[in-house]
């Protein structure tokens, strides 16, 4: 099989972009701005799969591409190349969130407790269908606690590490630079710790859903149990030239941990990622559990959820199936050509019709 | 971590901004080294193996300045050069002790309001704890 480059076209080109955008119209801040103030978790999204956060930038990309989520992400992530890296913060520690929602379904009684945070779980689907009859969906507000939720919650594991239910490796202390970087190397398998929970954190939520639901529906090998979600707040700690660490500000981030029993101690995946999309990290997490001593091409193997579920890698492959492949084309058409030429020719007395000689003569693609 | 630093990365924008264009004139010239917008790395840590990964890079906003032997720095979210040279004319002038007390007004005053926030949103949060029962 082989690929030609062709010519023609410049102009038809050039009016469907304009087609695409015209119908979308003129856009501006004010635009930008309400994508960003109505669609929180949309936004979360985008930057996760980007692995780029700034609400702005992917309110941007959401309003340019018309929600075509995708192309906002591909916009993202070419963006994000073009930009110096300042420095690399220190590793947020999960006793260091500033959490919002924080349970475990694995345990009841989990130290700290459970707060549900923003979710939901427990909500009625009911469509506010009055709207689109004049009227407004305002809701309830929320009725503040006496007291505080605490602000920082050690991680579960570390609780079941400490009565015996789990063993934990000690942290790993790489930093900086030194920390495995796929924007930087290339994945390869097997792959290095870092880079999986990286790919993982960028991966597309949609196929990290559909594979880890596979893996959720048995087939996998270990059926999770949510051991901790959380959705937090995370300080970016950098340095001041004297010294000084501090927390150049927050991000959103969400995390999962899931958990299986297997002998006489707990096992647990995890998975991470910018922005708040719990299905996103129970799905990764479940792939991450699942992914030692998987099946080669499996859906729960390792180079197969990391490969398929790298979203922009995935959706160009799929779209470059639109581009002409006339080459291919022609040379299967000629080679179909000459195995009915060969055919008739044994078979002398079969006469094709003439519409079918017709219909050769207008199938032939152009070149 | 430094607590004035961190208050001042999260600290109002416009609030910044207003507060900073006092201190220009006791200031007087300064140097500035850096003032630009890029990308910081943020990694984390996987709870279940230890294990420092990437999460993605955050839009950051850094300045540098010097004056003397002191140097200002700001490094804040977003794209916005005025915050973050804002942010390190605050450092600066605290640095050199240039208007220390209102310096160190300002930040108190932006502690409190960053403290009254997440106090906000926390008293929120405790409202869905749930206390579960078998039975």
């Amino acid at each position: 099989m082989a690929y030609v480059a062709t010519r023609g076209g410049e102009r038809a080109i050039e009016q469907s972009e304009r087609l695409f955008r015209e119908e979308m119209g003129a856009f501006d801040q004010a635009r930008v701005d309400e994508v960003k103030r109505s669609l929180p978790y949309l936004i979360d999204r985008v930057m996760g799969e980007a692995s780029l956060y700034d609400e702005d930038l992917a309110a941007l990309a959401l309003a340019q591409t018309g929600g075509e989520l995708y192309e906002a992400v591909l916009l993202l992530r070419a963006w994000r190349t073009t930009q110096p890296r300042l420095t690399v913060a220190a590793p947020v520690e999960q006793d260091g969130l500033f959490t919002h929602r924080r349970i475990s379904a694995a345990f009841k009684d989990i130290p700290g407790g459970q707060v549900l945070g923003p979710t939901l779980d427990y909500a009625h689907r009911i469509l506010a269908t009055e709207v689109l009859e004049g009227g407004t969906y305002a809701p309830e507000p929320v009725e503040p606690a006496a007291h505080s939720a605490p602000a920082h919650q050690p991680a579960v594991s570390a609780w079941q590490a400490e009565n015996d239910l789990i063993d934990l490796p000690e942290d790993d202390e790489t930093k900086g630079n030194d920390i495995p970087d796929l924007t930087r190397e290339p994945l390869l398998f097997p792959s290095k710790r870092a880079h999986t929970l990286q790919s993982l954190a960028r991966a597309e939520t949609g196929g990290v859903l559909a594979l880890g639901y596979a893996a959720q529906r048995g087939y996998g090998q270990a059926h999770p149990t949510v051991n901790e979600l959380r959705l937090a707040e995370a300080e970016i700690a950098v340095t001041h030239p004297d010294g000084r660490s501090f927390s150049a500000g927050r991000v959103k981030v969400s995390q999962a941990e899931v958990v299986d029993k297997k002998g006489d101690k707990l096992r647990l995946g995890y998975a991470a990622t910018f922005g708040w999309n719990e299905v996103k990290c129970i799905a990764a997490a479940t792939l991450d559990l699942n992914a030692p001593g998987a099946e080669k091409g499996s859906a729960t193997e390792e180079e197969f959820f990391l490969y398929h579920t790298e979203g922009v890698e995935s959706s160009g492959f799929c779209i470059h199936f639109k581009l002409p492949h006339y080459v291919t084309f022609q040379s299967s058409l000629d080679a179909m050509r000459d195995a009915k030429a060969k055919k008739a020719a044994k078979e002398p007395q079969m006469e094709p019709s003439s519409s079918e000689a017709v219909g050769h003569e207008k199938s032939e693609p152009a070149e | 971590m430094d607590e004035t630093l961190s208050t001042l990365a999260r600290a109002d924008g416009a609030r910044l901004k207003a507060f900073a264009e006092t201190l220009i004139p006791a200031l007087g010239d300064v140097e500035v080294v850096q003032s630009r917008s890029g990308l910081v790395m943020l990694p984390m840590r996987d709870t279940a193996q230890g294990v420092a990964f990437h999460l993605g890079e955050v839009l950051m906003s850094e300045a540098h300045i010097r004056r003397s032997d002191s140097q200002g720095y700001g490094m804040r979210r977003g794209h916005d050069l005025e915050a973050s040279m804002a942010m390190a004319l605050v450092d600066l002038a605290m640095a050199e002790g240039v208007e220390q007390a209102a310096c160190e007004a300002f930040c108190a005053q932006e502690a409190q309001a960053l403290a009254d926030a997440d106090t906000d949103v926390l008293r929120r949060v405790e409202a869905t704890r749930v206390n579960m029962e078998t039975f």
